[in-house]
């Protein structure tokens, strides 16, 4: 295992150490392709030119992350760039202060993890991009991929970056790019308003990125990973020594900090409203932004300064219990939604709060590892939903789809959904998810069994909504109405009327022409003569790739010594800090003794440490929690297949209707969202239009009062003083001579005062 | 003085330019009359890489030449004068006698030597621009004074042939008289500091006012020399001029007078007030600030001109009457700068450095917003004459029409306001830095608040090319036919951009230029410091 000091001690040496050159690849790419597509979108490129050279770009940027990886492995590097920005100062205590960010990267076996999954699967979600987009081919198409590029650029600094403003662009960068793909469709009011509350949740979480950035200069004099972690080891000394009381304060107070910028990007509560909303994007933005990448930057600012987050003992409990309870809330939501994507996109906040919950049970290397399963199976479902949304004319609603599985051309979707919601509803064994999961799981209920009881009804329900989805849409009697796009208006907000009708209805393609409208359908659009539209090649090449890959990954998260292969990768990073003989002062705060992260759950281990674990139900978590949490999601799915799928006959209605009256209030609180947006929108966004509009009169009256005196003073002047400009040349001479005469005079009444 | 003329090559290869000028100019044929823009360049060229190559640098003196007051000044000051008149000279191009080259051309008229004035107008320019490094290299009061003299001489008479209008004539006779007023003052002046002083070498002028103080008939000398030299830079109260001569005289006319007396006036000024040395007063953070009287006049001085210059641009509506009295302003600002002085050895503090690194960039920035007014005319539609545009009607919507001109009086204007990140801001950051460094907080206060009010004027210079739309019922503006003066106001714009990425550098040159050795060494000999001291220390007094 690697120790502490091989982490902390990096040579901070300009210039780019041997193995990690490649990475600086990526920028370039990335920023290249952003460059193209801008260049595409100059010359009005109407072909599907920039989807291919942005794929070329992402490619490129894969392979290179990829050979830094075959080379380095868990080795750690730093790549330096250029100076970007360094200065001096003399600080309060006359010391000088050094102000110092380097475009540089900080190349560890998280940052490969976190690059090798967001390239990868950028490069595949491109390709799935090139042929969804395609109704929009034209600038439309060009802004889109440009902006995509872009995002992974900032993505690429997120992640690689040595120091926190680095990181902080990045932050920035992604927030910016996803605005802009949120706004894709810029013309519907909806997709306006998502992208300005995505922007403003965020800017709310980035206020507390911004001071944990500024607070952690202020106290280690710098902002490189490297420097901050040297600086933090003498606290971390303290801790495992058991002496608390040698933390300052103010060390503790930046965790908290980062923590608020980590749940606003990655909506946890209170900031996760947002996500839900950003689903107005496009759907490979959403696949690749709002489900695989972007949203786990919260998850790795944590993991990334982990050994800043064991200063406090407050924040880690914090970032556990706010997980945790997002996960719950979000799975109640997920239950009672009709649209598909809203599900997927509350599941994605549900499994967020997984990974939350992962970090603060001292297990990143669960957190991390879901990322990384999570990453692979939400994306497809992201992009069998996209498919599906594509084919049936921007049809969501489950009550309005059924039984695609039996329709031609939509096989390798339909698969392609099922492994997808395996894996989300955590299969046992077959599936990767579970594997990751199962981890948090048994990490919870050892360190904090009530985060753990909650994420154990949560993977119930996680995996009853999921296949609620399943069930409805893929399975039972065939059954569709289009969505609104079929009538060709503007429902996607480019100017060109027919656009759609082009794209989706009449498009002559070999797959195109689903059966009839079965008998049973009721099709309000009668005589319309619909035909859903089958994924082409570049859709389902995608889908397959992505169901092998997530099938792929199963064996790595079953190998190596750091539960598997994802484990392993975080283990040789900084967020393994406190593995590192941790005793006394962790204990203290998270009520549980060392323990030892080099086993997995196929082996046998031995605590050495029997002191007060946490139990589940009395039993080692660590040894029955695979078989609970596998009971527990087929119970989930069970249940699904009970409510949804037996004895179904129609789209609209199953069994599961009968259930709401039963429930009372409770389901019609769920499907509202529980209000959240309501009590927002009551709590703050009423009170702040009160305020503004109350300043905008005092605005008008008095300070654009003041304005135009300030304003009509000079002027006033100006016509003082403007006869003066007479044209006369003996006027101008007297004025020269009286101006002399009047400085003199000063001078005069200067010297003799 | 032989070794003298070692530092006068620039000088002298515009004096050789000139008289081959003169020459080519009135040959009886046009392709050799043409050639007089390109030998001008050429010559400006030359003084450029000669001003870069030949100057002495400080410490390449002999002991018995030390005697400039700012060893390292001429060499920034003159290559700063080349490279500026090398972009004035394509707004200058067809300035004069094109209606007479064109008849010729068409066979109307035959060439008559006596009519042509192609080779006055260059020649006056390079004699222009010859005094204007004279100045720079200046180590006596009478060499500056022929130097000031040769700089302003030419251009009374480069405003008066400039345009064929009445207008030009009398601005031009205003200029002159109002100039020798000026000048008598500042040679008033001269006379006295010799009086006070019994010499007129500058580095002995300053040894004498350090030995011995100053006396009240120097300081007269220094009050009415510096008024005086306001004359130059179109301070108050020596600023009425301005206007009148930059809207009489032809645009291309005018945007060489906001450049050439200013940098002579402020590197005079500079020299001057060199001998007093910014060592006697209290001052600010670095201690030390001119002595009491100069300070005030001048302070006075700048916070007059500053807001003088803004109020009474607010009110016009001829956007050359505008850019006359903002080149008011900018002197204004520029003297906030002179009064804070070289500060304590750090570029933010060096005044002197804010000033010629100013000069520079209002050389460059300044010339795009009157290449735009020289290289466009508004046909008359009934009788089909021309008249030069100068209203701010005539520029609506001119991104549209004439997307060159337009955007580059769109950039020109943003700089000219101090907009970041453009070179105007660059260059104002200066002004205000060593303004607080020395202490000037009122004065500072003054510079911020006229910033915002020239925001109102050059904002419509803005508003109105890019946010308005044309005037279908007028016609569009009509290119003069000298596409030389659109590519000067291209470079121009250009420059306020690209200069950003050096300003850094071109700003610590500047910095290296205001260094004054003497007021180094008495500090070098009081501590025992090495010879690698910090360029400016305080003198101890």
């Amino acid at each position: 295992m690697t120790t502490t000091t091989d982490i902390l001690t990096l040579a901070a040496a300009g210039g780019i150490e041997p193995g990690a050159g490649l990475t600086m690849l990526v920028p370039v790419l990335t920023l290249l392709g952003t460059l193209l597509c801008g260049l595409c979108a100059a010359f009005k490129v109407k072909s599907k030119l920039p989807a291919w050279l942005s794929v070329a770009c992402l490619a490129g940027s894969f392979v290179a992350i990829a050979a830094t990886y075959a080379d380095l492995g868990h080795q750690q590097r730093l790549a330096h760039g250029f100076e970007w920005i360094n200065f001096s100062y003399t600080g309060t205590d006359g010391q000088p202060v050094t102000f110092k960010a380097n475009f540089a990267f900080y190349i560890d076996s998280l940052t490969l993890l976190w690059m090798l999954f967001v390239t990868g699967l950028a490069t595949l979600i491109a390709l799935y991009a090139s042929e969804y987009m395609s109704h929009d081919q034209g600038t439309g198409y060009c802004r889109f991929f440009a902006a995509f590029n872009l995002f992974v650029f900032s993505m690429a600094c997120l992640v690689m970056g040595d120091n926190l403003l680095l990181l902080y662009l990045g932050w920035e960068g992604v927030g910016l790019c996803s605005y802009l793909l949120i706004g894709y469709f810029y013309t519907r009011p909806s997709a306006v308003a998502a992208a300005k509350k995505a922007f403003i949740m965020n800017r709310i979480g980035d206020l507390g990125l911004a001071l944990g950035i500024m607070l952690t200069f202020v106290h280690f004099g710098s902002v490189e990973y490297a420097v901050i972690f040297e600086k933090a080891r003498p606290y971390i000394d303290a801790l495992k020594a058991g002496h608390l009381d040698e933390i300052p304060l103010v060390a503790s107070f930046i965790p908290i900090l980062l923590m608020i910028g980590a749940f606003g990007k990655s909506a946890q509560l209170p900031l996760y409203v947002w996500l839900p909303d950003a689903m107005e994007g496009p759907t490979p933005v959403s696949a690749l932004i709002h489900a695989a990448t972007m949203v786990t930057a919260g998850v790795y600012l944590i993991a990334r300064t982990y050994p800043l987050f064991l200063l406090s003992d407050v924040a880690l409990p914090i970032v556990g219990w706010v997980g945790a309870s997002t996960a719950l809330l979000a799975a109640t939501i997920g239950m009672a939604q009709f649209d598909i994507k809203r599900i997927m996109a509350y599941s994605t906040v549900s499994q967020l709060g997984y990974m939350f919950a992962g970090l603060a049970v001292l297990s990143p290397v669960g957190g991390a590892s879901h990322v990384f399963t999570h990453a692979f199976f939400k994306a497809m479902l992201f992009l069998s939903c996209g498919a599906v949304m594509h084919g049936f004319a921007g049809q969501l609603d489950l009550r309005k789809l059924s039984g695609l599985f039996r329709m031609p051309g939509w096989k390798v979707v339909s698969v392609a959904m099922l492994v997808g919601c395996l894996n989300l509803a955590g299969f046992p064994l077959i599936t990767a998810g579970y594997w990751s999961k199962d981890i948090i799981l048994a990490e919870a209920f050892v360190n904090m069994p009530g985060v753990g009881w909650v994420l154990l009804i949560t993977a119930g329900l996680t995996a009853y909504y999921t296949f609620r989805v399943f069930f409805r849409v893929f399975m039972g009697p065939t059954h569709y109405e289009p969505g609104d796009e079929v009538h060709g208006h503007d429902a996607h907000g480019h100017g060109d009327a027919h656009g759609h009708d082009h794209g989706h209805a009449h498009h002559d393609d070999p797959h195109g022409h689903g059966p009839a409208v079965t008998a049973t359908a009721h099709d309000p659009h009668a005589g319309h003569d619909f035909h859903p539209h089958a994924p082409g090649w570049a859709i389902n090449t995608v889908l397959a790739v992505l169901a092998l890959a997530s099938f792929a990954i199963v064996p790595l998260m079953l190998t190596g010594e750091h539960h598997g292969w994802a484990g392993g990768m975080v283990e040789h990073s900084s967020a393994a800090y406190h593995t590192v003989g941790t005793s006394g002062y962790l204990e203290a705060a998270h009520g549980h003794g060392p323990h030892d992260h080099g086993h997995t759950h196929g082996h046998d281990h031995d605590h050495d440490h029997g002191q007060a674990h946490g139990t589940f139900l009395g039993m080692d978590p660590h040894k029955v929690m695979y078989y609970v949490s596998g009971v527990v999601g087929l119970l989930g799915i069970a249940a699904a297949f009970w409510l949804h799928l037996a004895g179904r006959t129609s789209a609209a209605s199953s069994r599961a209707d009968a259930l709401v009256p039963a429930m009372g209030p409770l389901a019609g609180w769920a499907r509202g969202k529980w209000f959240v947006d309501e009590f927002y929108d009551a709590l703050i966004v009423k009170p702040l239009w009160v305020i503004s509009h109350i300043f905008h009169v005092i605005d008008t009256l008095i300070v654009d009062g003041l304005v135009n005196l300030v304003g009509w003073v000079p002027r006033a002047l100006g016509g003082v003083l403007r006869p003066s400009q007479s044209g006369q040349l003996h006027g101008y001479a007297a004025g020269m001579a009286g101006g002399l005469a009047l400085l003199l005079i000063i001078v005069l009444w200067v010297t003799l005062r | 003085m032989i070794e003298r003329l070692a530092f006068l090559w620039p000088e002298i290869a515009l004096f050789i330019t000139t008289c081959v000028v003169m020459v080519v100019g009135l040959s009886r044929s046009t392709g050799v009359r043409r050639l007089s823009a390109l030998i001008t360049a050429v010559g400006l060229a030359a003084a450029l890489v000669l001003a870069v190559a030949t100057t002495p640098k400080a410490g390449q003196f002999a002991p018995a030449d030390g005697q400039t007051l700012f060893p390292d000044l001429p060499v920034f000051a003159k290559t700063l004068f080349a490279a500026v008149g090398l972009l004035l000279l394509p707004l200058l191009v067809g300035t004069v006698d094109r209606d007479d080259e064109r008849e010729i051309a068409a066979g109307r008229r035959a060439f008559d030597p006596l009519r042509s004035n192609r080779a006055e107008f260059y020649a006056f320019y390079l004699f222009s621009l010859t005094g204007l490094m004279l100045c720079a290299s200046a180590s006596d009061l009478v060499w500056l004074f022929l130097a000031l003299e040769l700089t302003s001489l030419p251009t009374y008479v480069m405003v008066a042939i400039s345009s064929r209008r009445h207008r030009a004539q009398e601005a031009a006779v205003k200029y002159f008289f109002l100039g020798a007023l000026g000048a008598a003052c500042f040679l008033m002046g001269f006379a006295f500091i010799y009086g006070g002083t019994g010499t007129t070498r500058l580095n002995v002028i300053a040894d004498v006012f350090a030995a011995s103080g100053i006396n009240p008939i120097a300081l007269a000398g220094l009050v009415l020399a510096v008024v005086g030299l306001a004359f130059k830079i179109a301070a108050v109260p020596m600023h009425f001029y301005t206007p009148d001569v930059y809207q009489g005289a032809s645009p291309s006319v005018a945007g060489m007078l906001a450049f050439v007396p200013k940098a002579a006036g402020f590197v005079s000024l500079i020299l001057v007030l060199g001998t007093v040395g910014w060592t006697h007063g209290p001052g600010g953070e670095s201690g030390h600030s001119l002595p009491e009287s100069l300070r005030v006049i001048l302070w006075v001085m700048a916070a007059l001109t500053m807001t003088v210059g803004n109020v009474l641009a607010l009110l016009q509506s001829s956007v050359r009457r505008v850019l006359a009295y903002s080149s008011v302003a900018h002197s204004g600002y520029m003297l906030v700068a002179l009064v804070a002085g070289p500060g304590d050895g750090s570029a933010a503090s060096n005044g002197l450095a804010a000033v010629l690194f100013y000069l520079l960039a209002y050389g460059v920035m300044n010339l795009g917003a009157f290449a735009v007014l020289a290289s466009l005319v508004r046909r008359n539609p009934k009788d089909g004459s021309a008249d030069e545009i100068d209203s701010f009607d005539d520029l609506r919507g001119l991104c549209a029409t004439r997307p060159f001109h337009g955007w580059t009086l769109v950039v020109c204007a943003l700089s000219l306001l101090g907009f970041p990140p453009l070179l105007g801001f660059f260059a104002k950051v200066p002004l205000f830095t060593s303004g607080i460094a020395a202490g000037e907080y009122t004065l500072v206060v003054i510079l911020g608040l006229n910033s915002a009010i020239a925001a109102f004027y050059y904002l419509r210079l803005v508003q109105m090319p890019l946010l308005e739309k044309p005037d279908p019922t007028t016609p569009v503006p009509e290119p003069v036919g000298v596409p030389s003066r659109t590519a000067a106001g291209l470079l121009s714009a250009a420059g306020a951009v690209v200069l950003i990425a050096v300003a850094g550098s071109l700003f610590d040159q500047a910095h290296r230029a205001s260094r004054d050795p003497r007021t180094v060494a008495p500090a070098r000999d009081a501590a025992g410091e090495p010879p690698a001291a910090p360029p400016i220390a305080a003198r101890p007094e």
